[in-house]
């Protein structure tokens, strides 16, 4: 009887597994030379693309129109789309390029080039001027979705770090122009309650609000003294002038906000939208004079408070530094072609279909951005005031926030020394010294 | 596989069934061909089968789930393997050990502030929920609630909603845990005293144990010099470094609800009569807790001892879920763990990754075996 069960087990198994072999289509689209973009597929093929963090009605307009219209060009081609977060996408992607297996098209910020472009195909025969002239539509943020000088994938938006200020409650001019004009400002528009020993007004809030120190926000200003992340033999460059001289701004406009470390004085209360809005509730203002971060944090563009908001890039310190600029940091989102990936040339077509001039620009409409293509920015772009002063700063300003080798290891490293020049735990000459050892040694590794 | 995805996911529930069967039956025929190897009776034989037939379904998913994951683990910790690097694999030898032992400054600061949140954390997470356990052992209308209330946390755990309002709850200026420090302090001023004094005790034991991460004690010499705290002082939970372990402490304390269904456990066993004796013989509360309940409680104690430790000792998630993305303040409050993962899926070095794996399960191993070396000394077993 166990025998016959076994017998029975086996042909069910050998069964089951026959029909869904006959029914699996294997993805074995050659990587070779591309090929006409309407170039039919006879099997069945499903090409993957992971985004994450868009917007419903991006979402939408690529299920509705785009894919469609890919499958309707790509017989037997199924896109499927699959959402994720921002909040676990690494340990997501770890998983991917360590099966060798996932998404055809992978959803990646700006500075994640160099930390996963050996993972990444090149999609140069696909993309470049050759195969797709439109290329030399794309904006310097193309910059970012490059590799070792190959094309990766296409970027999608541009999302520049500005300075926007409050014109209507700051005191002193604005916007500052040199260091020592930015502590003054701090020192001036900065309020403690002292009952609560906390923040009540906050002159400017960086990426982070509370340190006042985050890695971005040191680049930002770095790049705007006209420093250099590496020198010319490829070492890095935290030993330079422009290093220590940014440290100690970290520093300067932290205590001119938050006093000495000892004094422990309570960060700004949570706010409801924006830190530079009025919250709708109350009828207070969130606490911030200024910000330097990018759109995502600042008010929606149908909010009312823009009437009295400046916005600017960072001028850096003439003073000081001659070589300084006016700096916007360039951030964007976009989409690299997984080296693993068995598909290329199809998802070089699905690209192409979605980073059409029009395409990139409806693309960016769902999220009031400034699309990657210098061709696409029209429409919403030049109506809005916002978006149109936003785009032009992005134009003329723009530095790239790529290129960044051992990103990860780089940021960490940088945190948790800037955390503790804030507490006062190490001096900025330290502090540069001590960035330069440890990130020399990640590179090492 | 088919197109439609349910059809697809029937299919390899199907075929995973077939394989832990065939698999099964197979284990409990070797099992029963060693058995006949070994001279068993046939009785013995088919006992033998039926064993290991039914025992293989986790016998097979332990296996491929747990000891051939731990294999390639120990495997690539001898390795410099790198997930997006695309090379081949390189053999180093004991290279990443010897880096993480000698060089490696970070991991020693995790082991620290590890250290740091078991040996605060863990008394105060084991008090919390013995205090609750007491409470809800009373004989009082409701206690079934209460009970729900104080295991609640167990099954939320730390997910977005909770972190968001634990961010609000710890928010310096207008989190509800400061307010309620600063309206009692107004209300009660010895309490404020009260308050300063713990402030000042925990920055400087926190500056303390940054101090030997970083191995410079000025955050220490500038609380000293700072001095007693003013009167408007609150504890800076998720804003300062010196006050980060103890928000993930308080996290912890609050997710005490299993040990305290532990000790609500161990104190229903404890014979009534004793305490009548004890009555009797005129002890009062605090003679009954001290000299009955909590002697015949030790073995729970020690239970909640071993599982604690070795959950403060693997500590993530609150470091997680509070820091991520505050990055300037996650390395004071980095665990070994939050380390590992860092080095895995941040860094995607999964050789120096598997080695830091391995090193936390040696000392884990080491820490649970002094427990259960001294637990002679203090763990009362007359009772069970």
């Amino acid at each position: 009887m166990r025998t016959k069960l076994f017998i029975l087990l086996i042909l069910a198994s050998i069964v089951v597994s026959a029909c869904a072999t006959a029914t699996t289509a294997p993805p074995t689209q050659p990587a070779a030379a591309p090929t006409n973009t309407t170039a039919p597929v006879t099997e069945q093929v499903t090409l993957k693309i992971y985004l994450l963090d868009y917007t419903a009605d991006t979402i939408d307009w690529l299920e509705n129109e785009i894919n469609p219209a890919f499958e309707a060009a790509h017989p037997g081609v199924t896109v499927e789309l699959t959402q994720g977060s921002w909040s676990g996408w690494d340990t997501t992607f770890a998983g991917f390029f360590a099966a060798g297996e996932g998404p055809d098209i992978i959803n990646l910020g700006s500075e994640m080039n160099t930390l996963y472009g050996p993972s990444l195909a090149d999609m140069d025969a696909y993309l470049g001027e050759a195969a797709w002239p439109d290329i030399n539509n794309f904006g310097p943020a193309l910059q970012n979705a490059m590799y070792e000088g190959k094309l990766r994938g296409l970027p999608i938006f541009t999302a520049p770090r500005y300075v926007f200020c409050r014109t209507d409650l700051a005191t002193g001019t604005l916007p500052p122009k040199s260091f020592a004009d930015w502590v003054a400002f701090a020192k001036a528009n900065t309020v403690i309650d002292p009952a609560t020993n906390s923040l009540t007004q906050q002159a400017l809030i960086p990426v982070d609000a509370g340190s006042m120190a985050d890695w971005q926000w040191w680049l930002l200003v770095f790049y705007s003294i006209g420093g250099q992340l590496y020198k010319a033999d490829g070492t890095p460059n935290f030993d330079s002038s422009e290093a220590l001289a940014t440290t100690q701004f970290m520093l300067d406009m932290r205590q001119a906000t938050y006093g000495p470390a000892a004094d422990a004085v309570g960060s700004l209360p949570t706010g409801q939208g924006s830190v530079i809005d009025v919250n709708d509730d109350t009828g207070e203002d969130n606490g911030a004079i200024c910000l330097a971060h990018s759109g995502w944090a600042a008010p929606a563009a149908d909010r009312p408070v823009w009437e009295n908001v400046s916005i600017e890039p960072f001028y850096g310190d003439t003073a000081n530094f001659p070589n300084s600029k006016p700096v916007v940091l360039a951030f964007n989102d976009w989409l690299a072609v997984a080296d693993y990936s068995k598909n290329k040339e199809l998802a070089a077509d699905w690209l192409k279909m979605a980073f059409t001039k029009e395409a990139n620009n409806k693309w960016n409409e769902t999220m009031s951005l400034i699309p990657a293509r210098n061709d696409s920015q029209y429409g919403y772009v030049i109506e809005s005031p916002i978006l149109k002063k936003e785009a032009e700063l992005a134009a003329q300003y723009g530095v790239g926030f790529a290129g960044i080798e051992e990103s990860a290891q780089l940021s960490v490293i940088m945190q948790d020394v800037l955390g503790r020049v804030v507490t006062e735990e190490l001096t900025p000459e330290e502090a540069v010294q001590q960035i330069q050892e440890q990130y020399i040694t990640a590179l090492g590794e | 596989m088919p197109k439609n995805p349910y059809l697809n996911v029937l299919a390899y529930a199907i075929i995973a069934v077939i394989f832990i069967a065939i698999a099964s039956y197979g284990l409990g025929r070797l099992a029963r061909l060693i058995s006949k190897k070994m001279g068993a009776s046939s009785r013995k034989q088919d006992s033998t089968f039926s064993g290991y037939f039914f025992a293989a379904p986790w016998i097979i998913g332990f296996l491929i789930f747990v000891i051939v994951p731990l294999g390639y683990s120990l495997y690539w910790s001898f390795t410099d393997y790198r997930i997006t690097a695309n090379v081949p694999i390189n053999l180093v030898g004991f290279e990443n050990y010897a880096r993480l032992i000698l060089n490696d400054t970070g991991f020693r600061s995790s082991i620290v502030n590890t250290l740091f949140l078991t040996a605060v954390g863990l008394p105060c997470m084991i008090a919390a929920a013995l205090f609750l356990a007491v409470l809800l052992n009373q004989k009082t209308h409701g206690e079934r609630v209460f009970r729900m209330a104080f295991y609640l946390p167990v099954i939320l755990g730390f997910n977005t909603a909770v972190l968001l309002c634990w961010r609000l709850m710890l928010n310096t200026g207008t989190g509800i845990i400061n307010q309620l420090i600063r309206a009692i302090s107004n209300a009660f001023p010895p309490f404020s005293y009260l308050v300063r004094g713990v402030i000042f005790i925990q920055e400087l034991v926190s500056g303390f144990f940054l101090g030997l991460n970083s191995g410079r004690f000025s955050l220490l010499t500038r609380v000293w010099e700072a001095g007693f705290p003013a009167a408007n002082r609150v504890p800076l939970w998720v804003e300062s470094p010196l006050w980060t372990k103890m928000s993930v402490v308080l996290l912890m304390v609050w997710g005490c609800g299993a040990m305290m269904l532990i000790f609500l456990a161990g104190l229903n066993n404890v014979p009534r009569e004793l305490h009548d004796a004890a009555e009797v013989d005129g002890a009062n509360s605090w003679q009954h807790f001290w000299k009955i309940t909590f002697p015949l409680l030790t073995p729970y104690v020690f239970y909640n001892l071993v599982v604690g430790l070795i959950a403060f000792l693997q500590i993530f998630e609150p470091i997680y879920v509070l820091y991520r993305d505050n990055q300037p303040l996650v390395s004071s409050a980095t665990s070994m763990v939050y380390y590992l993962w860092q080095a895995s899926f941040r860094n995607f070095q999964i050789g120096y990754g598997s080695a830091i794996s391995w090193l936390i399960l040696l000392l884990i191993l080491a820490l649970t075996a002094i427990q259960f070396a001294t637990q002679r000394r203090w763990v009362n077993y007359e009772l069970y």
